[in-house]
């Protein structure tokens, strides 16, 4: 694969560091249930609000239950946001920008909607949604989706305007290959890189929004663990039990950091003009 | 000649150590006199007239100015303050209050019974208190200055309660008559009373100022929080309207303000570590209420209702809802301890017996298919919001499928109004009520929200009316132990615990009593 033969040419740090990180934090996320003897929702409110200890390695919450544990659950949620959310702008934004790339005659008409959707800020769209349709992880999902593609579909739409009337696509059409053919074979393929270095930003939004529609209380239910509902809960508790809002937060910014580093040096590693500054 | 000096210098010296001495022992008499007392209350209000608003805080500021005929003390005992007497004739249909006498108002008058008639007229007609008396009224009477004769047309027992009640938007007090002539059922702007304080200026949305009004004509009657004597100290106190708890808070911290009400609970370690705040917990004024959806299965049936009380571990919500177990206390009874009508055994045998094998058994005696539990609540009171999430918990525990609906309190009121789509919802009920007969609107057939329509609700009905008719306090004690037998029996909603509020203050504020709503005559600052 091109992207793994230039990272092993180029070795970019940001790229180290952000798959590191994103290493451990997937690792924790998966085994979630084998590094914690507690469970994320039951509570034990006479021991609430303890101070970091051996038992409970990040203290506990106001019912009693083990923060840490509830950070693994959390960054979980997170996690399946975050790859629902990809995977569906992915979806819906190729397919709606390579339509409008490819056939011009929709284009006009497409884009004049995605315009007005973009003119909206996506918190907001996502907000009203989630508003509408409830709280909930699978409502959360579709709406951070629907608040993203029209970027994806614009990202998709010029990538594919600028390879379509390359010589190599001419060539095909020319030896009578179908649309089909061209798109996926030829245009698609090539355009895969703006597309994964969008996909990569679009994750840590996801992650970023998710917390703050649970910390607006239209997000994640109770007691479902999430990180932003977390801190959300640890306000009020702050100045007698700083853990309880520390631990949730450096663990939004570490995916989200990870996340944008990752996407930067994707951008670096795969845009043909800044080769030359990385070779310095 | 120098002898004569010398003995007009003795005798000066003399005289002007006497001074000096008499001074000091004055000086420390008056020691407690002057000083501005800067108050910070969570909300604004919209006006200051009393019998046109819900608004429990109107009545906090006013009390200040106005009085009642009748106010309660420290242990809700029922006490006259603006009365001198009064007797209530055999069948509870008469009541005659003698006035005290010589008791000044701000401007200038002296209080008589046109005064108490003509504000009694406008409770009547337009406080929620009146309005629960005014179907069994008949009318009032003035028997001369000082003597007034209140007539009802059936017994009402809970008068005289009602008259001095503590919740808001229900107490009568004496207005001037010209007044109440001036505006008669328009909100009242321009406040004549009896208070040791009167009204100054009101910014609204800012702030509220009283100052001491000298003429006070205090009640000869032992200070007992609203009853008997009430001594101004201050000369001033400024009311302002702070809706950020944590503001409050800082400003009590930096001396800005002498007095806070209701800052964050989990906060008090912090207070009592800071030598110049004093934390004032309220005595237990509220109850965290579970309501049942008495329409629907499963709860339809009494077991099941039951089987909730038997399955939830009531300490462990205490934390939970609550937290610190010094804010809140286990009380089975819908009146609290100390109170008149407190019932000591309510909910003997299944208040706080913890026993999730009885509950499995009694929910299978209900006929419980298993289908999931709603539990409706609202997500923006703590109280509400974390009760919820641990009910959920516990039912879990033994079994039970719960599906939580945290809403903010418009679609919370929008949804428990219907009878199907919740099963069980949680509310905050205030606990210092001034008479039994107040839980008649939400306990018996279909009352509130509770839909609760068989045999045992009519059989509460009963229980009520009755209630409504005795006025011998020993007989109608006897009614309100059935009827919380009965409601334990039947458990169409129960109480879950008790819990305070937590005030704070500066340390300089001396003498200031934390009662169900702040004051602060007797108090004064150092």
């Amino acid at each position: 694969m091109l992207f793994l033969k230039k990272y092993k040419r180029y070795k970019h740090p940001y790229i180290t560091t952000s798959i590191i990180i994103l290493i451990i934090i997937a690792f924790l996320s998966l085994f979630a249930p084998l590094l914690t003897d507690y469970n994320p929702v039951r509570n034990d409110a006479r021991n609430r609000l303890q101070p970091p200890s051996y038992q409970h390695f990040l203290g506990t919450d106001q019912f009693g239950r083990d923060v840490f544990t509830r950070i693994l659950y959390g960054i979980r949620t997170s996690m399946e946001v975050g790859l629902a959310v990809v995977l569906l702008t992915v979806i819906f934004g190729g397919i709606v920008g390579v339509m409008a790339g490819y056939y011009s005659q929709i284009d006009k008409i497409v884009m004049r909607i995605l315009d007005a959707l973009m003119a909206f800020p996506g918190i907001i769209i996502a907000i009203s949604l989630a508003a509408i349709w409830g709280a909930g992880k699978l409502n959360i999902i579709l709406a951070l989706s629907f608040a993203y593609f029209p970027k994806m579909a614009r990202i998709v739409r010029s990538a594919v305007i600028s390879i379509k009337d390359l010589d190599y696509v001419d060539s095909a059409r020319s030896v009578g290959a179908k649309d089909s053919r061209i798109i996926f074979k030829y245009i698609l393929k090539n355009s895969a890189s703006p597309i994964m270095v969008q996909a990569t930003f679009n994750f840590a939004l996801a992650i970023l929004d998710e917390a703050a529609l649970s910390f607006l209380g239209v997000g994640i239910m109770p007691p479902a663990p999430s990180l932003g509902a977390m801190v959300t809960d640890a306000r009020t508790y702050m100045v007698v039990a700083p853990w309880m809002i520390l631990a949730p937060g450096i663990m939004i910014i570490l995916a989200v950091l990870s996340l944008n580093l990752l996407g930067d040096g994707l951008r670096d590693l795969l845009d043909p003009h800044l080769k030359n500054t990385l070779k310095k | 000649m120098r002898r004569k000096i010398k003995i007009t210098a003795v005798v000066l010296m003399t005289l002007v150590f006497s001074l000096l001495l008499s001074g000091n022992v004055l000086a420390q008499e008056e020691d407690h006199y002057g000083g501005t007392l800067n108050a910070a209350l969570q909300m604004s209000v919209a006006h200051l007239d009393s019998d046109n608003s819900t608004d429990s805080l109107i009545t906090a500021m006013m009390n200040h100015v106005y009085e009642g005929l009748f106010e309660f003390d420290e242990n809700l005992n029922l006490t006259p303050h603006l009365a001198e007497s009064y007797q209530i004739g055999e069948d509870g249909l008469v009541y005659d209050v003698k006035l005290r006498e010589n008791v000044t108002m701000h401007n200038g008058q002296t209080m008589n019974a046109d005064d108490v008639i003509a504000s009694f007229k406008r409770w009547l007609e337009l406080n929620n208190g009146g309005q629960l008396v005014s179907p069994y009224f008949d009318r009032v009477e003035k028997i001369d200055q000082y003597n007034i004769r209140f007539k009802f047309k059936e017994p009402y027992a809970p008068f005289l309660n009602i008259l001095a009640s503590p919740v808001s938007n229900q107490k009568f007090v004496v207005r001037a008559e010209e007044v109440v002539n001036e505006f008669g059922s328009d909100v009242i702007d321009r406040h004549v009373g009896t208070g040791p304080y009167k009204y100054e200026e009101w910014v609204p949305d800012q702030k509220l100022v009283l100052t001491r009004f000298e003429d006070y004509s205090p009640s000869p009657r032992e200070g007992s929080f609203f009853a008997g004597e009430r001594i101004p100290y201050l000369d001033k106190i400024v009311f302002n309207f702070i809706p950020d708890a944590q503001v409050r808070v800082s400003g009590v911290q930096t001396g800005q303000f002498h007095f806070a009400e209701e800052v964050p609970r989990d906060q008090y370690s912090l207070f009592e570590a800071n030598p110049n705040i004093d934390n004032v917990i309220i005595y237990p004024d509220r109850m965290s209420m579970l309501i049942f959806n008495n329409a629907n299965p499963p709860f339809d049936n009494k077991y099941a209702r039951q089987a909730i009380a038997y399955a939830l571990d009531f300490e462990e919500l205490g934390y939970a809802m609550i937290g610190n177990p010094k804010f809140w206390r286990l009380e089975p009874a819908l009146h609290e301890e100390g109170n008149p009508w407190h019932v000591p055994d309510a909910g003997k045998g299944i208040y706080g017996v913890y026993d999730p094998e009885k509950a499995k058994e009694l929910l299978d005696r209900a006929g419980y298919d298993g289908s999931p539990i709603v539990i409706l609540s609202g997500q923006d009171n703590a109280m509400e919001r974390q009760g919820a999430i641990a009910i959920q918990d516990q039912l879990e525990k033994i079994g039970v499928e719960v599906e939580l609906q945290l809403f903010d309190r418009p679609t919370v009121v929008e949804r428990r109004a219907k009878k199907e789509g919740w099963h069980i919802h949680l509310s905050p009920f205030i606990k210092i009520v001034p008479d039994p007969q107040i839980h008649q609107g939400w306990t018996g057939t279909n009352k509130w929200i509770s839909n609760w329509d068989s045999e045992e609700s009519r059989e509460m009905d009963q229980i009520f009316a009755e209630m409504l008719k005795e006025v011998d306090q020993e007989k109608r004690y006897k009614i309100v132990e059935r009827m919380e037998a009965k409601l334990w029996d039947a458990v169409p909603y129960f109480n879950i615990l008790d819990y305070s509020r937590l005030h704070i203050k500066r340390a300089e504020l001396k003498n200031f009593k934390g009662s169900w709503q702040p004051f602060f005559w007797n108090t004064y600052l150092e």
